[in-house]
């Protein structure tokens, strides 16, 4: 492992801290590089990014690995912030999360790193990358599995793409749930391609959360007690009004319809709500309302009371802008799917007919966001996913 | 481990026995000292006690002693203090103030007056900008990043010469001259008449004394306009319930200091000599910025091809505590404006380190210091 050079991505939280910290021990030839990505200050949001840089750096000292820092901000700027504002102005709800991952983390960062003489990148996050076997059943479609002889240990699992040499390697790598269920990443993994995961670890994939910690104050890393961060501030739950606001300037404000059709309140621009979101609705007593749609053409918020309006649950699911991670999977598989960051995993079938992807549910799910990602999975393997329609 | 502290410019351990002084007034001392009962009185009593024992230390009144809340506090209250009175005149500063200087000269209509590559002001420059608009002169005692100690006296001598010529001219506007002590008292004396200066700047969290303590000295018939109004304590300058705790923690803090300084500074010039011959040949590849006759508690250094950054995480690690002299090459921030005046380019400066020797410094900690230093660049 010590001619395998490993570029990881220190954020300055306690996951990337671990991830190198672990590759170093292993052997492997560990450079650490900060990504920036963001560094504005935004009103009443002073950017961190120069303490997650200092504390990127102290890892790597702590480390003795060598640092550099990758400036991202005018691809992250183009590919992802662009994209989700676009996204909220057709009134949308979008993962930039997800489209960080695809432009940024494992496309530019990737390249740069290759770039540089890295021969495989590594990231903190909750996911696993194997070698698949193809294992072709009678009338079956090609089933993922990873190799059961190097499920469970990080060394084993990471080491058949180690010795086989990473560039000159035929196989097939695939995309699987972390051991950590609570934590794991895949659903914002899941536009990642085959080729990049060729030269991703992800060490992090075998741990959980808490042994990540305890593993932290072992190696007396600076990052061992730090918060848990949101990423980017503004990605965060409590900015994204702000930043909206700040980006694209006041939304006019306009009618909040009931199911009856009959005016119940104003909202303060239809951007800011979320198809099937509970909260944010200024709107006083009785019952708690839902919102079911909004026409922004019009600059409405449609809303219900009725927790069972039919707005509000679905069976099928229609997909856009499908990614595989590997080959297609065929119509009539039996699936699993999710479409927020660790919601269950409810059973589906696919149905690929003309370019359209439809997931016909076993259980009705509250209604998903027009924009946010369902992601597909058979099994512990990530199939890919798309975006609801 | 046993730490190695190397940063006395930024801040310095409060001494135990001003702590001591200090305790009561945290504690059972409490009464407003502008109350009229007698607990308060005698409070107010202590108050003044710590205004005579600071002008002693200055050689200076006690009415002309103002107490503040730090020396940035200090050089706000001077500049702003002067330029709201003469709105229309200007105020010349030099270029490697310290930023609570040059944020509040930035203000007002203000010109930098440039410094040679040992950062001693040009007093040749210094005399063509003293046009006959400028109200006032702020220049620092001593740099708190590369030490060196500015001639007050010879400044004074031009702006007294200045002066002259106004009275002969029928020009009305004064000229004042104020400075930032904030590094000196440990090592230098404090006698402001002979330095002709009207105004004069003091920290009490660089001389072992609390943080957010201070003096701005200023001389008789200087009417200044104030930056916080209300109770009109400190004679109108400062308003706002005296932090007496503080108060009486500068006093002491700057009477040992003045105690000390004569041994400190021999003691000091030998261990900066020692610093900079160790590094000279342990460390070749380390240029020393600090210049004979500088503050000799400072040895600000650069090595070319380091990441100033990571090699002071990398001390940092093993026990030594120092600054970087100026931000690194990542961050946005612009490079220290005082390296850039004495000439440094920003990739000098971005290799830039700072070590500020105190009380605590012994032979045996510099020893350290340079081998840790050879052993991560050489």
């Amino acid at each position: 492992m010590k001619n395998t050079k490993v570029y990881v991505g220190l954020s300055g939280g306690v996951d990337s801290s671990v991830t190198a910290a672990l590759l170093k021990e292993q052997g492997y030839d560990v450079t650490g590089v900060y990504m920036k990505n963001w560094s504005q200050d935004l009103p009443g949001m002073p950017c961190p990014w120069k303490e997650d840089y200092q504390d990127a750096k102290r890892v790597a000292v702590q480390l003795g690995i060598p640092f550099k820092m990758y400036d991202f901000q005018k691809e992250y700027r183009g590919k992802v912030v662009d994209y989700m504002l676009a996204e909220y102005k057709a009134g949308r709800t979008p993962n930039p999360d997800v489209m960080c991952n695809q432009e940024v983390k494992f496309k530019v960062f990737l390249e740069a790193c290759l770039d540089d003489g890295a021969d495989m990148i590594a990231t903190g996050h909750y996911a696993r990358v194997k070698p698949l076997e193809r294992r072709t059943t009678s009338s079956q479609s090609p089933v993922l599995t990873c190799r059961t002889d190097s499920y469970d240990s990080l060394h084993a699992s990471t080491a058949p793409c180690i010795a086989s040499g990473p560039k000159t390697s035929e196989k097939e790598y695939g995309l699987f749930r972390a051991k950590d269920d609570n934590k794991d990443q895949t659903y914002f993994l899941y536009r990642v391609t085959e080729d990049a995961l060729k030269h991703t670890l992800f060490p992090l994939g075998n741990y959980t959360k808490p042994e990540v910690r305890t593993l932290a104050a072992k190696f007396n890393l600076v990052t061992a007690t730090k918060k848990e961060s949101m990423g980017i501030c503004f990605v965060g739950k409590v900015g994204i009004k702000d930043f909206l606001i700040h980006e694209l300037g006041p939304q006019q404000s306009g009618e909040v319809i009931n199911q009856d059709g009959v005016v119940v309140g104003t909202h303060e621009g239809a951007i800011f709500y979320t198809i099937g979101q509970r909260h944010g609705l200024d709107i006083g007593g009785g019952l708690p309302y839902y919102v079911i749609g909004k026409d922004m053409t019009k600059n409405q918020v449609r809303v219900t009371t009725d927790i069972n309006d039919e707005n509000l649950w679905t069976n099928t699911l229609t997909l856009s802008d499908i990614h595989w991670i590997n080959q297609t999977p065929k119509s009539g598989d039996h699936v699993q799917v999710r479409t927020r960051h660790r919601a269950p995993l409810v059973d589906a079938t696919l149905d690929i007919s003309e370019g359209t992807t439809t997931l016909t549910l076993k259980d009705d799910i509250r209604a998903a966001t027009p924009g946010q990602s369902t992601v597909i999975y058979s099994s512990k393997a990530v199939l890919g996913g798309g975006i609801v329609i | 481990m046993k730490t190695i502290y190397l940063d006395h410019a930024a801040a310095t351990l409060l001494d135990p026995a001003v702590l001591r002084q200090m305790q009561p007034y945290l504690t059972d001392q409490f009464y407003n000292p502008s109350a009229t009962y007698l607990m308060a009185k005698k409070v107010r009593s202590d108050v003044e006690e710590a205004r005579t024992r600071v002008a002693k230390v200055l050689a200076a009144r006690p009415r002309e002693i103002i107490f503040t809340a730090g020396a940035t506090e200090a050089n706000n209250i001077a500049i702003h203090g002067v330029m709201a009175k003469f709105p229309q005149a200007k105020v010349l500063v030099s270029a490697i103030e310290h930023d609570s200087v040059l944020e509040i000269a930035q203000q007002y209509n203000h010109a930098l007056v440039p410094v040679d590559n040992f950062g001693q002001v040009q007093l040749d420059e210094l005399k063509k900008q003293l046009t006959p608009d400028v109200v006032l002169v702020s220049v620092m005692y001593a740099n708190n990043e590369i030490g060196t100690i500015q001639n007050l006296t010879a400044i004074s001598k031009i702006i007294a010469e200045v002066k002259a010529e106004r009275q002969k001219n029928k020009n009305p506007l004064p000229l004042y001259f104020h400075s930032d002590g904030a590094q000196a008292p440990n090592l230098l004396p404090l006698l402001v008449k002979n330095y002709g200066l009207d105004m004069l700047s003091l920290n009490g969290g660089k001389i072992y004394g609390p943080k957010q303590s201070g003096v701005l000295y200023v001389a008789t018939g200087i009417e200044l306009e104030p930056l916080i109004y209300g109770g009109g304590q400190e004679f109108g300058l400062r308003s706002g319930t005296e932090n007496v705790a503080g108060i009486i923690g500068f006093s002491f803090a700057l009477e040992k200091a003045a105690k000390k300084r004569a041994a400190e500074a021999k003691r000091l010039s030998a261990l900066q000599h020692i610093f900079t011959q160790g590094l000279s040949s342990h460390v070749p590849t380390a240029t020393i910025t600090t210049q004979s006759g500088a503050l000799h508690n400072v040895v600000h250094i650069t090595i070319s091809g380091i990441d100033n950054e990571r090699v002071m995480m990398e001390l940092d690690e093993a026990g030594i505590m120092c600054a970087v002299g100026s931000a690194c090459s990542a961050s946005s921030d612009e490079p220290s404006h005082v390296l850039t005046a004495i000439g440094l380019s920003d990739e000098q400066a971005q290799t830039s380190l700072r070590f500020t020797m105190g009380r605590s410094t012994t032979e045996a900690n510099i020893t350290r210091v340079i081998n840790v230093l050879a052993r991560l660049v050489n």
